[in-house]
């Protein structure tokens, strides 16, 4: 595993939004002893791409995200972002969305935008620009002295979007981000994150249980065995962009859909 | 339409207090006009020594809450936080807190007198658990997910605490602050009513045992507008701090 992180730490710098993992075990230690989440995990998400990954549920597919947020630490192996290994949260080479928009029920919409820049103490003026530049990208511009308990779900996910966005971090994870939504309003808010996608050029890495909008949103698929979750396949998604709502139609789709189906159904017990 | 209603309920009120001993349903003696009453206030807080009885008192509160809110909140913080403490301390703290603090009054006399300091100690031990109890209330009330969403976006421990742990906290915080100031006005009152040689009890106390009930309606009106007024002071930051409640 090492000699690829040399090769790319020698020859030009990596990319800034691009991801590399190798090796990378994890376990956690609870009372019934070790419990193998990832095992032997490797991925390379290149500058601008769009990765969605697939799995069962308890497949460690969150448990990878926080890896790579630098929220928790692997048991072995290696992450590097642009070229430099991710060992804590860095939230100026990566931005993270929960399932659980987690806002600050204290601050106003812009203020949860702003937090991350507030940590930074970056000045007043800069933050709030920034802020609502942020609200507006994502369609919220007349929200911005709302409070969270003043939003709905979708609105509340947008904010928690916008707040990922706003350090323009060139890596965007995204853990189940509209499972919580209904879903017309999810189907809305995935053209939403495209469009968003499109117009910063993020490196996006997505965990979903919907195959549709997998298929619909990757530029590629992985998709992890149960636990401990392993890469058991990749799968390129050669759907033009932009995507449409009438690709879901199409013979192409639903072909790479069952392709991802047929690996992650469960086994009868 | 609201504020209407109210101020008619509290214009009945004085009204009825007014009408009742003047046609004869109450005893004046025992129950004074309300008008009687004001002008009683009126000439009592014209004196300099009703205002310094006022001022013993106050200051006997104030000390009391000024000590109580800091200690109370860093044992509470405390037991809040620490998981083994609070499953050893919790039962003791509860059971103290159900036992009423009146019983231990002739206590604190015996060991510190019936000076101010004794009024303060009373006050302290007063208030001691509802602060505590509130603030480790307070802490539990912090949601680790808000925790854990501050720490990806790579807030220090100091910052976790200043925008996460503050803020969640403050509602429950000044609500037990305001029940303190309540539970600790009614302890000096009280200690002061049993053994004292000063403040706004320990004239209550005396207007009673001499049958002075002019100035005994009077201090209760008088008292009874301080608290009410401390009470809403409290609520009104409490409002501004948790609007984003609900
Ligand atoms: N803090 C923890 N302590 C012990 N075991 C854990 C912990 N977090 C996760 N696990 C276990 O690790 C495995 C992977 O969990 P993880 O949350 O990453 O799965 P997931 O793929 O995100 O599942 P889901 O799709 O249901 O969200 C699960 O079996 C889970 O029980
Ligand atoms: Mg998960």
């Amino acid at each position: 595993m090492q000699p690829l992180a040399e090769l790319n730490r020698d020859a030009a710098p990596a990319p800034r939004g691009m991801i590399e993992v190798s090796g990378l075990n994890h376990a956690y230690a609870t009372r019934q002893g070790p419990v193998q989440a990832l095992e032997n995990v490797a991925l390379t998400v290149g500058q601008g791409r769009f990765t969605v990954i697939v799995g069962p549920s308890g497949c460690g597919k969150s448990s990878l995200l926080m890896m790579l947020a630098g929220l928790r630490a692997a048991s072995a192996g290696q992450i590097l972002c642009a070229g430099r290994p991710i060992t804590a949260p860095d939230p100026d080479r990566v931005g993270v969305v929960f399932q659980e928009a987690n806002l600050f029920p204290w601050l106003t919409a812009l203020d949860n935008v702003a937090f991350p820049l507030t940590l930074r103490r970056a000045p007043k003026a800069e933050r709030q620009a920034r802020a609502r530049a942020m609200l507006e990208l994502v369609g919220l511009g007349d929200a911005a002295t709302r409070y969270p308990h003043e939003l709905s779900g979708g609105m509340k996910q947008r904010v928690s979007i916008a707040r990922g966005l706003v350090q323009d971090p060139p890596v965007l994870l995204l853990d189940e981000p509209f499972a919580a939504l209904d879903e017309q309003t999810r189907m809305a808010m995935g053209e939403e994150l495209l469009r968003i996608w499109a117009a910063t050029r993020k490196t996006v890495v997505f965990v979903t249980h919907s195959l549709t909008e997998a298929v619909y949103l990757a530029d590629e698929v992985l998709v992890m065995s149960a636990r401990p979750g392993r890469i058991i396949d990749r799968m390129p998604v050669p759907l033009p962009r932009p995507r449409s709502y009438e690709m879901m139609a199409s013979a192409e789709f639903g072909r790479l859909r069952d392709r991802i189906w047929q690996q992650i159904k469960a086994p009868a017990r | 339409m609201l504020v209407l209603g109210r101020l008619a309920l509290l214009a009945g009120f004085c009204a009825l207090w007014e009408a009742l001993p003047r046609v004869g349903l109450a005893d004046p003696e025992l129950l004074p006009p309300f008008s009687t009453v004001l002008a009683t206030l009126g000439e009592l807080l014209a004196r300099p020594a009703l205002l310094a009885d006022l001022g013993t008192t106050t200051l006997e509160l104030l000390v009391a809450v000024a000590l109580a809110l800091p200690l109370g909140t860093l044992l509470g913080l405390a037991l809040g936080e620490n998981e083994r403490l609070a499953r050893i301390f919790d039962p003791l703290v509860f059971f103290l807190f159900s036992i009423p603090k009146s019983i231990f009054l002739p206590l604190f006399i015996l060991t510190m007198g019936i000076g101010f300091w004794q009024k303060v100690a009373f006050g302290v031990f007063s208030t001691l658990f509802i602060v505590l109890m509130s603030a480790a209330a307070a802490v539990r009330s912090v949601r680790p997910d808000h925790v854990f969403t501050a720490r990806a976006f790579g807030a220090s421990r100091a910052q976790i605490a200043w925008r996460v742990y503050l803020p969640s906290m403050l509602p429950i915080l000044l609500e037990g602050f305001r029940l303190a100031v309540i539970f600790g006005f009614t302890a000096v009152l009280l200690a002061e009513m049993y053994a004292s040689r000063t403040g706004m009890g320990h004239q209550i106390a005396s207007w009673g045992e001499n049958f002075m009930l002019q100035r005994l309606f009077a201090g209760v009106l008088l008292l009874s507008v301080v608290a009410i007024a401390m009470n809403e002071a409290i609520r009104g930051i409490e409002a501004r701090c948790s609007h984003w409640r609900s």
